[in-house]
């Protein structure tokens, strides 16, 4: 489905479906090409955007009914748009914003068509890799043009000298081309120019100071660059210096106009984070994201009252730290500090002083169950990442002589607006996962463990608006998997790496409940590890989609437990061999192997 | 089609009258099922569709009008559970889009 909820659902919604339901009914309409001129733009383009989505556009000459009608249309990624689809396009009159990214067809001489496109305002052309200095020439020739993403294309530094006769430009993407200093100096006339992304460039500190002469700039990505030091540039609301080794920011204060909003480090070589973050002015800073960059302390923090988005992951900071986000903790919304070296202690300090805080990561850190009861004193929570770390979810209290087992995770249930929950890796146990039927309105839980088993499954029947369970590598049945009676609102169960379970139950499962949608290894679609898929550039995306899908369907997935009766295969699962479920490996080619590895390793 | 016979019954029907001049007499409460009909006939004293009750669409031809009455009454029958589905011509699509996005449909 689109994304357009005015037609999603009734008669519109309904005739863009009909329309587009196969190739033969877009050719049964396209006949009385009359009436497409009288279309709303708006339902021309979800009609094209639809038809390009559903992949049944049989020939580039059906674009030539929208050419009076569209004003956006969206190609990213359609690796057939090459030079015959630009030719089409460049007759379409009333077009305003086109994107071309990850067209890989896209060469110079197929943008020679976009030339003449005299109300085109934004041009995405990002990682169309065959279009070089030569190409650009043809963009030149929109002189209307406002947004401009030539990222990751064959461009150099003598091509991006011509951009700058594009007077109207506010927005230019310039991400992993090699310009250097000069190229960017020349860049100055420009000075409408409100973002600009220069990523992965050769400038330096030497070519900088020319942003100065940008009066409108208030969105600059410098990152992975060796840009060491920034001059103060009044007008940057959004700053990132992700990847470089930091010495100063804004040297050289001036009068303030706009006041810096968002900061993006991660992965920066701060050389003296108190230091940098003396010169700069934060006190407007809502969002900061320092991930795995060298900051070990985050004294800094004093002076940002209005932060709301902190991400301290993969640095080393400590419980010592804890006491500044406390501090600047009112107004905090999003705090990640997972990968951290914080423990229960810290999050002791934090309890009371988060009183906003609505999504806490704390996965993988030494964090155990006594740091439940002070998550359960940060009232706004909804989202809860608690993920390989020490949460056992029970414990021993002394009360007259005897050992009285608690269950800790029942202190959750203070927290009235919790939404999602992260369990995996942890070592809750069936037990433990009692309490949690209180927490009603859970909407997503996410549990891996090989200590669970059918009755956790059954505990969470009561969960009445539970959407997402993942319960993965858990001592899954057949019958404990068809006895579950799932709760009303569940679409997606998440039974990757439940190894009991045979092939014939799902099917009997899916019968019982049509409206879920199941994952297994043994089911037909083999979903993507989100944790890896999230984040990632598009490119890396492309890829994982294309070894899923190969593994998917190459029917080399021998399942071997049949052989096995239930005795064996508990017995196997504790012994530490995996040699019977590997077999196979040798007929996959390289890339594959890893992650059919890895899926076995999980799956044993 | 039918005639303004049914005075007694006006109260609870609207007529619909399709570029060719055919008439649609139908309930008023499945043609609140687009919000700008409803508009019409609610807004106070604007609209002299509101006194007459009935409404010409000078663009919307006598196949497609009958078509979008018959979407009316599929769509009370629809939201009050009775599950169908309501089948469009792949012909008649983009006429129909049109009528139905004018009617916020």
């Amino acid at each position: 489905m689109d994304g357009d909820p005015e037609l999603v659902g009734g008669l519109v919604g309904r005739c863009i479906d009909a329309a587009t339901a196969s190739a033969e009914s877009v050719e049964r309409w396209r006949r009385q090409r009359r009436t497409l001129d009288r279309l709303p733009s708006y339902l021309a383009d979800a009609l094209l955007r639809r038809i390009i989505q559903r992949r049944i556009l049989l020939y580039p000459s059906w674009l030539e009914i929208f050419q009076n009608s569209a004003e956006e249309i969206d190609l990213k990624g359609e690796s057939s748009v090459d030079v015959e689809w630009l030719a089409y396009l460049g007759a379409f009159r009333h077009l305003r914003r086109l994107n071309l990214a990850n067209c890989r067809a896209v060469n110079n001489s197929a943008i020679w068509y976009l030339s003449g496109m005299n109300n085109l305002k934004e041009l995405d052309l990002s990682r169309c890799s065959k279009i070089t200095d030569a190409g650009i020439k043809h963009v030149l020739a929109i002189q209307n043009l406002e947004k401009l993403h030539v990222s990751e294309t064959g461009l150099t530094s003598n091509g991006v000298v011509l951009l700058s006769s594009l007077q109207n430009l506010n927005l230019l993407d310039l991400g992993g081309i090699s310009i250097t200093d000069e190229a960017l100096c020349s860049l100055q006339v420009l000075t409408n120019l409100e973002y600009l992304d220069l990523w992965g460039s050769k400038i330096s500190n030497r070519g900088v100071p020319v942003l100065e002469m940008f009066p409108k700039l208030s969105f600059l990505n410098i990152a992975w660059t060796e840009v060491t030091e920034l001059p103060y540039l009044p007008s940057i609301t959004c700053l990132n210096m992700s990847n470089c080794t930091i010495c100063s920011i804004f040297y050289g204060k001036g009068s303030t106009s706009a006041p810096l909003l968002k900061l993006f480090g991660l992965g920066a070589t701060f050389v003296d984070a108190d230091k940098v973050f003396s010169i700069i002015d934060t006190s407007h800073v809502t969002y900061l994201d320092v991930s795995s960059s060298s900051i070990c302390n985050l004294h800094f923090l004093v002076k940002m009252d209005m932060i709301e988005h902190l991400d301290v992951s993969f640095c080393g900071i400590t419980d010592d730290s804890v006491e500044y986000i406390a501090k600047a903790g009112k107004g905090l919304k999003f705090l990640n500090a997972s990968n951290s070296k914080l423990t229960s202690q810290g999050i002791c300090v934090l309890a009371g002083n988060v009183i906003n805080l609505e999504t806490l990561y704390l996965s993988n850190t030494s964090v155990d169950d006594v740091a439940l009861s002070y998550i359960a004193l940060m009232p706004s929570l909804r989202i809860v990442d608690l993920s390989r770390t020490k949460i056992k979810g029970f414990a021993y209290e002394k009360s007259q002589d005897n050992l009285e087992k608690t269950f800790p995770l029942s202190l959750l249930q203070n927290l009235s607006h919790l939404e999602s929950l992260n369990l995996e890796d942890t070592l809750v146990e069936d037990e433990a996962l009692l309490p949690l039927v209180f927490l009603k309105q859970l909407r997503c839980l996410y549990l891996k463990s090989d200590l669970l088993s059918d009755v956790s499954l059954h505990i969470l029947s009561s969960f009445s608006s539970l959407e997402y369970l993942g319960f993965r590598n858990a001592v899954l049945s057949n019958s404990g998997l068809l006895l579950f009676v799932p709760p009303k609102a569940l679409h997606t169960l998440d039974l990757r790496g439940c190894w009991l379970l045979m092939e014939n139950v799902f099917s009997s499962f899916c019968k019982l409940h049509p409206q879920i949608d199941l994952r297994h290894e043994l089911v037909g679609t083999v979903p993507i590890d989100e944790n890896v898929s999230a984040g990632s550039t598009s490119l890396h995306k492309t890829y994982l989609t294309s070894v899923v899908r190969s593994e998917g369907y190459d029917g080399c997935f021998v399942d071997e437990r049949i052989k096995y009766s239930m005795e064996d295969l508990l017995g196997l699962q504790l012994s530490s061999l995996s040699t019977p479920a590997l077999h196979g490996l040798n007929m996959l080619p390289k890339e594959l192997k890893r992650s059919k590895m890895s899926n076995h390793i999980s799956f044993l | 089609m039918e005639t303004g016979e049914e005075n007694t019954r006006k109260e609870e029907t609207v007529k619909l009258i399709s570029a060719e001049g055919f008439e649609f007499v139908i309930d008023k409460k499945a043609a609140m099922v687009s919000q700008t009909i409803r508009n019409m006939l609610t807004s106070p004293g604007g609209f002299a569709e509101t006194q007459h009750g009935q409404v010409t669409f000078p663009e919307i031809s006598t196949p497609i009008l009958e078509k979008i009455c018959q979407y009316f009454y599929w769509s009370l029958e629809y939201s009050s559970g009775k599950e169908t589905e309501f089948h469009i011509e792949p012909e008649i699509t983009l006429e129909l889009m049109m009528a139905a996005n004018y009617l916020h449909t």
